[in-house]
């Protein structure tokens, strides 16, 4: 558990009981409609005895006892949709602030995060989140408030079975507490095995067949049942103790019962009057202790929030916004790039991927940018899109440096085109126009004609609307990359970053989309990083600067043995 | 047999522990409604006038209903901890043998993860369902007979009983049955919609599609939440209708008492609310049947599916050489799909060294899976040794081949057991042999658990490049005299990506081995080199 977890947890926790306040409130009503009914339930039955009401009174406790009934009823399926409210608000506060931060953050800042256990805390770990907000906090107020109004109703009635009642209330924590600070730690410890089989259970499932092909599907079932068996020895060693508590409430509740039978037993041969409250305070004791069994249910809903805290703590903060001051924006036509003496290491303990970096890129002309994978190529282009920060040194476009530029008008100015280019789930058309969805038709046929997309298109039966991306048609490599290009032409943007665009492609596909490049690539200002010889030539053709970073380290190495 | 079913017939390992944990749950209730009844009959006696003798029996009666309750607990917890590794280990079982053992090709991770959280929505069944329900059902005789004891006409009172604890369930189950269907749709719209947004984050930047992202997953969350809230609104108004027709019943047992039975009237009243209390649970319990039932439906399909290739009913002996020959091999992964290939040929002779060069999605990957009898070919044969591949067992074909797939897979384990998955039996001396061949030695011998050192979940706590390095030395493990590596070298820098290269040249001696690469660094020892392009493989220099 990190350091963070903590204050993360107790944050969520006063935050839901804040929202929960008025549903807290409405939860009471239905207890009141219980003490009610238990009234009028209770003459009732001493009208049976002889002992209490006539007929006439009867009926009035019998309509009583309907309309309270009726209104409990009512009011419960309130309290139930509420707390479901309260749930769904806390999921979309929660979901919303965890998406907010990781798209603000961007890829650099998520770099070594898989997105696919970011998506699970932004989908199954918020969702993980409901039973804390629409559960555990109303029933925990429940369980102090709902027991209170109950006593203090048998106090006013009888204040013997009332106080009866309050001390066999006030037990319950206390042998819960006794049992084991037990409870609490080994109701934890047994959700945590229980997490841990899961896990595991969940790991060897994704690796199945990893486990089929190296022969080992016997032998892993054998020991995943082992380790379930141990877990279960484990486990129940655990919840023997565990149960004690709930054992308590149990023992609490009969209690409370017999005490308050006795208590009334002498007193009923001379009393009859009392015969009425006797019922009464009987018919309490189930009211009483409904909302501490209630609570008692919610306790797993309570350890899920310790199973998931961690992840939601774990997240990267979103960076802070840059300063008003000195903010400026410069002209977003012909764009000169420049790096001024630019160092940034990844990790301190280590060389600087990129040292002391200088050069500059005229407008309209192409920089190639070549060297071994590792050698700083990405790191490059992370610096140029903003999505890193220079530790020394200056990224300046058009002079103006780039922290000092309004995001959206630096991002206006950049278009880039990867290695392979996310397709959405969507359409063609809504993957193109993903780029500017306000784009006009024309603007649309342009792109997909400049990015040579038409002969795909026409082939498909549903054209520009035939779905792609997960669950669609698949695209090819090549397709992706004609896609990525038409969202650049769509963008237009002055300064083009191109990271290793061909290299998962066919020779043949290459030089299609080398083509396709070269046409986009008129005159703007070209970042071209490669390692293919073919986009090399491409480079040369156009007239491109080389900057060799291999060639580049290896000069400052030699600098620095001299 | 209904999925549901199959899912209950995994538990008659279990059926003692079950019977037993049903049979205290029952003790426990009858023991409540006796607490209850006796209380109600000692206070209705004294009331009257007469002199009642039953404290003591009442606190007996209250003793061993609280024992009772203990012993449920932790019978019933025994019985859904082993119930709960049964179904387990069923399914992955179930799985092994199905298709799904290659699902890896595929990247079907998702989809398993999705079935494992269906296992998880079975896990209610027992505790929440089959228990309450079981002792519902048999309480109703022995409430029938006290009913019966104090009057003739008490029976009626068993009606909204009935009502609450077998047909609102029922009823409940139907209306969540549709449902279930919309919160699913909407729950992978959601997760795609994140995935999206994440997976595409570069591009989200680039092009200011931040807000777009945020507000798609935001409807689809709308789209969840309306689903869920029309299943907490029928939920609840079933609890309101079993709650209206609970006091009915006790409005009604009061009545009874001016028709003659006073004290009939108050125990059945002091019954009713212990009856009512354990049943007002299940028509919620109907809400969550009719949820596990979608969710066993699909766990049963996944675990009983046929093998993709399934072995012949008589199986050729295995050859005893190891070359390997594609003739004439078409394939598409469906009818409505491109060919992969059509009319592939590729010989690859016993202790050769082969590679096969091409761009991603060429289908390189394809011809591993073929070899492995994970997919069948549309057309022409696969040869191992002479003999063709389907007519040879799976198994002993895969314990003849040892492969590293694409896609690194490691196991939330320690660095031993990670190892010792490509061969259960080497000692210490082979797992360090191994981990030299793959680079890695160094790492590991710089944690401080070493060799037990843990390796996370997808192997979180080592970078891509040792993870890689690890998946290698596994490989290299297994004592298979034919090697398949699909892109070994993926993640690892060029430096040693080159040293690796070269300590695989030694190491494979007398090995066929099958090389699958993008591209070549020069320092492979090969025999052979073709190219895969467009569906076709050419020779290139070698």
């Amino acid at each position: 558990m990190s350091a963070r977890t903590k204050p993360w947890v107790k944050a969520e926790q006063k935050l839901g009981f804040r929202a929960a306040r008025l549903s807290i409130l409405l939860s009471l009503l239905p207890v009141l409609c219980g003490i009610v009914q238990a009234g009028c339930a209770a003459a009732l039955l001493a009208g049976v005895l002889h002992l209490g009401p006539g007929v006439a009174m009867s009926v009035l406790y019998a309509l009583g006892f309907i309309a309270a009934a009726g209104a409990r009823a009512y009011l419960q399926m309130q309290v139930e949709r509420q707390n479901f409210e309260l749930g769904a608000a806390a999921r979309r506060r929660l979901r919303g602030s965890v998406l907010a931060a990781l798209l603000a953050l961007g890829p650099a800042g998520l770099r070594g995060r898989h997105s696919a256990d970011l998506a699970a805390t932004a989908v199954d770990r918020v969702e993980a989140m409901d039973g804390f907000h629409a559960r555990w906090i109303p029933a925990t107020a429940l369980a102090v408030l709902g027991p209170a109004l109950v006593g203090l109703a048998a106090l006013w009635a009888d204040w013997r079975s009332g106080l009866t009642l309050l001390l066999a209330g006030l037990f319950v924590p206390f042998a819960m507490a006794v049992a084991g600070i037990g409870a609490g730690v080994a109701a934890k410890k047994q959700f945590l095995a229980m997490t841990r089989l899961q896990i595991r259970f969940l790991d060897r499932i994704r690796g199945i067949s990893t486990i089929v092909l190296a022969g080992r599907a016997a032998d892993e079932a054998r020991a995943l049942a082992e380790a379930a068996r141990e877990l279960r020895h484990r486990t129940m060693r655990v919840l023997r103790v565990a149960f004690l508590s709930s054992t308590a409430l149990d023992l609490a509740a009969a209690a409370a019962m017999i005490i308050i039978v006795l208590r009334f037993s002498p007193v009923l041969h001379g009393h009859t009057a009392l015969a009425p409250t006797a019922l009464f305070m009987l018919l309490l004791v189930p009211e009483f202790f409904a909302p501490l069994r209630g609570f008692s249910a919610v306790y797993g809903d309570r350890m899920t929030v310790e199973a998931v805290a961690d992840d939601f703590a774990a997240l990267p903060e979103a960076p802070s916004a840059v300063p008003a001051a000195d903010i400026r924006s410069v002209a977003a036509h012909g764009v000169t790039l420049a790096f001024e003496h630019v160092t940034y290491s990844w990790d301190p303990a280590r060389p600087p991927v990129v040292e002391n970096l200088s050069f500059k890129v005229g407008s309209g002309e192409m920089l190639l940018l070549t060297g071994a994978s590792g050698a700083g190529k990405s790191t490059i282009m992370d610096l140029i899109l903003g999505f890193l920060a220079p530790q020394s040194g200056k990224v300046t476009i058009n002079g103006a440096e780039m922290d000092t530029l309004i995001p959206a008008a630096r991002t206006k100015m950049l278009g880039w085109i990867g290695q392979r280019p996310m397709i959405f789930a969507g359409t063609i058309e809504e993957n193109i126009r993903f780029a500017r969805p306000a784009a006009s038709e024309t603007e649309l046929a342009d792109a997909i004609r400049h990015a040579r997309l038409e002969e795909l298109i026409a082939s498909l039966p549903q054209g520009i609307k035939t779905p792609i991306g997960e669950g669609g048609f698949g695209v090819s490599g090549g397709q992706a990359q004609r896609i990525a290009i038409a969202r650049a032409f769509l963008k237009n943007a002055p300064l083009l970053l191109l990271d290793e665009p061909t290299s998962h492609l066919d020779p043949a596909v290459e030089r299609d989309v080398l083509e396709s490049l070269k046409h986009l690539a008129a005159g703007r200002t070209v970042v071209l990083a490669t390692h293919s010889t073919m986009a090399m030539d491409f480079a040369k053709t156009i007239g491109a600067k080389r900057l060799d970073l291999d060639a580049l380290r290896y000069a400052s190495w030699r600098g620095m043995m001299a | 047999m209904s999925p549901m079913r199959r899912v209950l017939s995994l538990w008659f390992n279990d059926a003692g522990w079950l019977a037993l944990a049903v049979l205290l749950a029952l003790g426990a209730l009858a023991a409540g409604v006796a607490l209850m009844g006796f209380s109600g009959r000692y206070l209705a006696v004294s009331l009257l006038g007469g002199a009642a003798l039953v404290p003591f029996g009442l606190q007996f009666i209250g003793t061993t209903r609280v024992g009772l309750r203990y012993a449920e607990r932790v019978v019933s917890h025994e019985a859904i901890f082993r119930a709960l590794a049964d179904l387990r280990i069923w399914l992955f079982r179930g799985l092994a043998a199905s298709a799904a053992g290659g699902l890896g090709f595929r990247r079907a991770g998702d989809a398993l993860s999705r079935l494992v959280n269906d296992v998880d929505a079975l896990d209610g069944l027992f505790l929440r369902i089959f228990v309450p329900g079981m002792s519902a059902l048999m309480l109703t005789p022995i409430l029938a007979w006290v009913l019966w004891r104090e009057h003739a006409l008490a029976e009626l009172v068993l009606l909204p009983f009935l009502y609450i604890a077998f047909y609102l369930p029922l009823l409940a189950a139907r209306a969540a049955g549709e449902n279930a269907g919309k919160a699913g749709q909407a729950m992978s719209g959601l997760r795609s919609a994140a995935l999206d947004a994440l997976h595409g984050l570069r591009e989200v930047k680039i092009f200011e599609a931040e807000g777009r992202m945020l507000a798609a997953v935001q409807s689809r969350e709308a789209a969840l939440l309306a689903a869920q809230r029309e299943l907490v609104a029928r939920g609840s108004a079933l609890n309101a209708r079993a709650f209206i027709l609970a006091q009915a019943g006790i409005l009604l047992a009061i009545l009874l008492g001016f028709f003659g039975a006073p004290v009939g009237a108050i125990i059945a009243v002091m019954v009713l609310t212990t009856a009512f209390e354990t049943v007002l649970g299940l028509p919620r319990a109907g809400l969550l049947y009719g949820q596990a039932n979608a969710a066993a439906t699909r766990v049963v399909q996944a675990a009983e599916a046929p093998p993709a290739v399934p072995d012949p009913a008589t199986p050729a002996p295995m050859p005893s050489r190891n070359s390997i020959a594609f003739e004439h091999v078409s394939f598409r992964y469906g009818a409505d799909r491109p060919w992969v290939f059509e009319n592939l040929s590729l010989q690859v002779p016993q202790g050769a060294r082969v590679a096969i060069l091409g761009p991603s999605g060429a289908g390189k990957s394809t011809i591993a899976a073929l070899l492995l009898k994970l997919v069948a070919p549309a057309g022409g044969q696969i040869r191992l040794g002479g003999t063709d591949v389907l007519q040879l067992p799976s198994e002993a074909l895969r314990h003849r081949i040892a492969y590293l797939g694409q896609t690194t897979q490691l196991f939330a384990d320690t660095i031993r057991n990670n190892l010792l998955l490509g061969d259960p039996n080497a000692d210490d001396a082979r797992l360090w042999e191994a981990l030299e061949a793959a680079q890695m030695a160094d790492v590991v011998r710089d944690l401080p658990e070493g060799l037990d050192a843990w390796v996370g979940e997808g192997g979180a706590t080592l970078s891509g490049g040792q993870g890689r390095r690890l998946a290698l030395a596994r490989t290299l493990l297994m004592d298979a005299p034919i090697l398949v590596l699909d892109e070994p070298c993926a993640g690892l820098d060029s430096a040693t990506e080159q040293e690796f290269l070269k300590v695989l040249n030694n190491v494979t001696e007398g090995r066929t081995v099958l090389l699958i690469l993008h591209r070549l660094t020069g320092v492979e020892q090969l025999d052979r080199i073709w190219r895969l392009t467009g569906g076709a493989l050419i020779s290139a220099a070698g």
